[in-house]
């Protein structure tokens, strides 16, 4: 039997199938029989990652994956609300940084009030799926059923994307390390607006926030519970990986990375800085705002508070920490960060309270680990600028089949400017 | 005929001249050097040329249309191109792809056709991958395709940033010091392949160069800044025994200088 | 509504020199690195606790009964400039030095960090000694001085003055010392400068001692003035006063004083009389949304801010 290779494990995909398989089995296991453990949680979470380095070929490595998410995750864990909870928060989570990734990782603009699109997302569902439009449209028709939560994404889609573009254009003039500042100001602006626009109209019912949001409902059967969410935020990253993977081989992923690497060049082949920034924030955009409407369905509550700056920066730690450009790093980034925080901190400072609930330690209530969210993202950042600036799994490019190349069927003749050679001679 | 022309084009920054009405006309399918000391102005010309800057003054003629304002993507589009003095590749990317980027103005798909896969857009893809291969055998790198282009040797660069430049299908193509940091052999391997890239794909040429022995052997036609100004042109035998160019490059003695 | 204007006009005033001084640590780093120092805005705020803790921590020690309060406060502002001088040297070092090559994005997140950083270490510090985050600091100036028709407080004066004293003092000793001369050097050329001898990191680093402490001194002067403070006030606090140094031309000192004082004024005035402008509709609330606003107008419009042009030497 093959022994595993610890240098190069995760390098050269080396891991060997079995080892996986193994793995799989005792931490589903685990998570059956154990009841809100975040170690097997942890387990199940990352044998992702051991199958996307798994020594296997690419369809055996997408069936196992498939099988853990679609049908081990459900049936080990579908009846705990808890780990469903979790995983679904963890989902959004990893979806938002998907799209981020777009931005930042891929054409290198530092976003940093990425949440106000998700917030566009979420109230653009929120209001019209409770009483609340009721305000400032006339008729008593709201709140809307929760059949329309389908077509509300692709309304919060395209809300975001909107936003996206009045936002860019502007914006995305600005040179360099500016974009910065003004994506900041801008995501405290539409969240101030959102905190204060329950006057002159009630538009966002203002710091009261908005509920009863409507469940997603198909075919009459309302979608409620934390197991419904977990199937519909999986979909939604299946779309949102695929379009990653296809921005980023394509013309426009390729102008991306040119526009990161070097503006100057870029322009000087022929690429329109503000179409493909704009493109690149519409598009990042869009993917936060069908986010947010699945929040908003999920939560049944939204509220100014959860469009906060530290939200657009965990979800800026979550691409940086993983890697920029680096489609699995951003999934494991946006997993780690948020189990981190949703978990590890929480069971840390519950360990902590019973210490001193024994009389063991005295800890000042602003030391309970749950509040160190600046801190570790500070260290985070600090600590990968400096030893891994690009990240936990750095981005690299595909090699291109040069066989292919040679064989296509456009290979026969001369193009572009070397037909000039053919034509003169 | 004249495909590019220069009339009268003035940059100031400050109160700083870096280029006083300079006026320069560029043959079709030529090989023309511009000359002269560091800090002469040079590559504020290019830049001009090319969209970077906007001249205060002056206009340029492209084929006889004013491309003066627009900015560079669109000038790179309408057929101008350059390489860069401190060459400038998209490190990350392979070699391949730094080429399939110049191929960017010449696709179309958008946002939904790459969403969505259309057999269009993979065609597209597919054929701008050949033609960006073919143009790496042209300039004799195709053994690095998919090397990433931050990680190849200077030399190699040098190549790939013009094997990119013409993957946009330039008319005029715009070199800035294309021999800089070579070694004697490298610099004979470039002149003779810059002329190659004339004779065969019948491209206009620009160069700024240091290196005289590259100028005087393949330029027709030199044009020589100094302060910002043009104080000479002509053939390079002309320009080998012009006072003032001797002059610029010499340094003038003290009487003349004050 | 006008009788509150003479105030409205003082509190403005006081809060515009504040982000004056504190837009000179961002322009001055951002003339010579082109970088933007995310964390300058926490050295002010830890400005601010150094210098309540200072002056909480004599009290309680009965000496701050009998004392002078302008030996005080200037006792209180050198140990806080010094403190924070010397931690923006060591955030350079640390973070900003080791990245100077770096992808431009790098340095700005780690920028970023540290001021996370920054602002939960306060926390935790003031926690553990305090068991509380929120300082609520001896006021040294509580006079008024009665014009009449208005009464302005003595802070305002003493913060307007030492404000101006500290700008004066930077612009002469960037335009007359040796130093400050390097520091112009650098910022137009480094590597032109590194071949004239001058040591562009020792240069560096001075910019961010002279920078921060400056922030520093600030944030002494903010706690006077608002007697409270938490570890959060300099994030904020810090995007308007880079908004200040932008609306001045980044890398002018007169600019930085003008930008400051126009963003202090016309956010007091918005904080008084906007809710009676528009009838209740948009109140005090929206005062943030001016200042981001005038960032963005003035980024579009002349990026390279009111007085760019006119001087062309960076800081």
């Amino acid at each position: 039997m093959a022994k595993i290779p610890v240098k190069g494990f995760f390098k050269d995909r080396k891991i060997p199938l079995w080892f996986t398989i193994v793995w799989v089995i005792a931490f589903s296991i685990a998570l059956k029989v154990l009841d809100q453990s975040v170690i097997a949680f942890m387990g199940v979470l990352f044998s992702i990652i051991f199958v996307y380095y798994t020594d296997s070929p690419k369809w055996m490595r997408l069936v196992l994956g498939g099988a853990i998410l679609l049908l081990i995750i459900p049936l080990v864990a579908g009846e705990n609300r808890y780990y469903m909870e979790v995983a679904s928060q963890v989902g959004i989570y990893v979806a938002m940084a998907l799209g981020l990734n777009i931005v930042v990782g891929f054409a290198g603009l530092l976003d940093l009030g990425y949440v106000a699109f998700f917030a566009a997302g979420a109230y653009a569902y929120g209001i019209f799926a409770t009483s609340q439009a009721n305000n400032f449209i006339e008729g008593n028709l709201f709140p809307l059923s929760g059949e329309w939560f389908w077509p509300f994404l692709l309304v919060g889609l395209l809300v975001a994307a909107l936003f996206g573009i009045l936002l860019g254009l502007p914006v995305l003039r600005v040179k360099g390390d500016y974009l910065a500042i003004v994506t900041l100001g801008f995501g405290e602006i539409i969240r101030i607006v959102f905190n204060n626009l329950d006057k002159p109209v009630n538009i966002t019912n203002g710091p009261q926030g908005l509920t009863p949001i409507a469940s997603p409902e198909l075919f009459g059967f309302a979608l409620n519970k934390p197991f419904y969410f977990y199937f519909i935020v999986l979909f939604c990253i299946a779309l949102i990986v695929l379009a990653n993977v296809r921005f980023e081989h394509s013309r426009l992923g390729r102008a991306w990375i040119a526009i990161r690497e070097d503006e100057l060049a870029a322009q000087s082949m022929g690429i329109s800085l503000l179409h493909t920034k704009l493109a690149a924030f519409a598009t990042g955009a869009s993917f936060a705002g069908v986010v947010g409407v699945i929040f908003a369905a999920k939560q049944t509550f939204i509220d100014p508070t959860s469009f906060t700056l530290m939200e657009s920066f965990s979800i800026l730690v979550m691409v940086i920490l993983g890697g920029m450009g680096s489609i699995p790093g951003v999934v494991l980034g946006a997993a780690f960060v948020t189990v981190l925080q949703v978990q590890l901190l929480k069971e840390f400072s519950n360990f902590l309270h019973s210490l001193q609930a024994a009389g063991v330690i005295n800890l000042p209530s602003q030391l309970d680990p749950s509040k160190f969210q600046r801190l570790i993202f500070g260290l985070l950042l600090v600590l990968v600028a400096l030893f891994r600036p690009n990240g936990l799994i750095p981005a690299k490019r595909n090699k291109n089949d040069i066989d292919a190349i040679k064989n296509s069927p456009y290979a026969r003749e001369k193009l572009g400017i070397l037909s000039r050679s053919a034509s003169e001679k | 005929m004249a495909i590019l022309e220069a009339n009268g084009l003035t940059k100031r920054f400050g109160g700083l001249v870096a280029n006083e009405d300079v006026t320069v006309k560029i043959e079709d399918g030529s090989i023309t050097a511009v000359i002269g000391p560091n800090g002469a102005g040079k590559t504020t010309f290019f830049n001009m040329i090319t969209g970077f800057y906007e001249p205060d003054e002056g206009d340029i003629l492209f084929d006889g249309k004013s491309i003066k304002g627009l900015r560079p993507d669109k000038i790179a589009g309408r057929g101008i191109t350059r390489t860069f003095q401190n060459i400038r590749l998209f490190k990350q990317m392979t070699a391949l792809e730094n080429v399939m980027v110049g191929v960017h103005s010449r696709l179309s798909a958008g946002i939904l056709g790459i969403l969505f896969n259309l057999k269009r857009v993979r065609q597209e893809e597919e054929r701008s991958r050949v033609e960006a291969y073919q143009l790496l055998e042209y300039v004799g790198i195709a053994d690095v395709a998919n090397e990433a282009a931050g990680s190849l040797p200077y030399g190699i660069q040098r190549r790939l940033e013009i094997a990119r430049a013409l993957a946009t299908n330039p008319k005029i193509i715009l070199l800035d010091e294309p021999a800089a940091g070579m070694n004697p052999r490298e610099t004979v391997e470039m002149t003779d392949f810059i002329r190659k890239l004339r004779n065969e794909l019948g491209l206009t040429i620009i160069l700024i160069e240091h290196d005289m022995k590259l100028v005087m052997g393949l330029s027709e036609y030199i044009h020589v800044l100094d302060y910002g100004r043009k104080i000479a042109e002509g053939t390079p035998d002309e320009i080998r025994n012009n006072q003032r160019v001797i002059e610029a490059y010499l340094g003038k003695s003290t009487s003349e200088a004050s | 509504m006008l009788s509150m204007l003479p105030q409205v006009l003082i509190d403005g005033l006081t809060l515009g020199f504040m982000y004056a001084v504190v837009a000179l640590g961002y322009t001055m780093v951002y003339g010579i690195l082109e970088f933007i120092n995310f964390a300058h805005g926490e050295i002010f705020m830890v400005g601010a606790f150094v210098g309540t803790e200072v002056l909480l921590i004599t009290d309680s020690l009965g000496a701050l009964e009998g004392m002078n309060p302008f030996v005080a406060f200037l006792i209180t502002l050198i140990i806080s400039m010094a403190i924070t001088g010397l931690l923006g040297i060591t955030i350079e070092r640390v973070a900003y030095r080791p990245l100077r090559n770096a992808p431009r994005l790098v340095p700005l997140i780690s920028a970023i960090g540290v001021s996370f950083l920054l602002q939960d270490l306060v926390r935790f510090t003031e926690a553990i000694a305090r068991n509380a985050f929120i300082l609520n600091g001896p006021q040294l100036f509580t006079g008024k001085f009665d014009l009449g028709f208005a009464q302005i407080p003595s802070k305002s004066i003493v913060i307007i003055v030492i404000a101006i004293a500290m700008m004066v003092g930077l612009s002469l000793f960037i335009s007359k010392s040796k130093w400050g001369i390097a520091m112009r050097a650098v910022s137009q050329d480094q590597s032109t400068a590194s071949l004239m001898t001058i040591n562009v990191d020792k240069v560096i680093m001075l910019t961010f001692l002279i920078g921060s402490s400056l922030g520093g001194a600030t944030g002494v002067l903010f706690a006077q003035n608002y007697g409270s403070i938490d570890p959060f006030i300099g994030f904020i606090l810090g995007m308007k006063a880079f908004t200040a140094a932008v609306l001045g031309g980044i890398g002018n000192i007169k600019g930085a004083m003008f930008g400051g004082v126009v963003i202090g004024l016309v956010e007091s005035l918005a904080g008084a009389y906007m809710g009676q402008l528009t009838n209740g509709a948009f109140g005090a609330e929206y005062k943030d949304v001016i200042a981001f606003s005038i960032l963005i107008l003035v980024l579009l419009f002349k990026p390279e801010g009111l007085f760019g042009e006119a001087v062309k030497e960076k800081v």
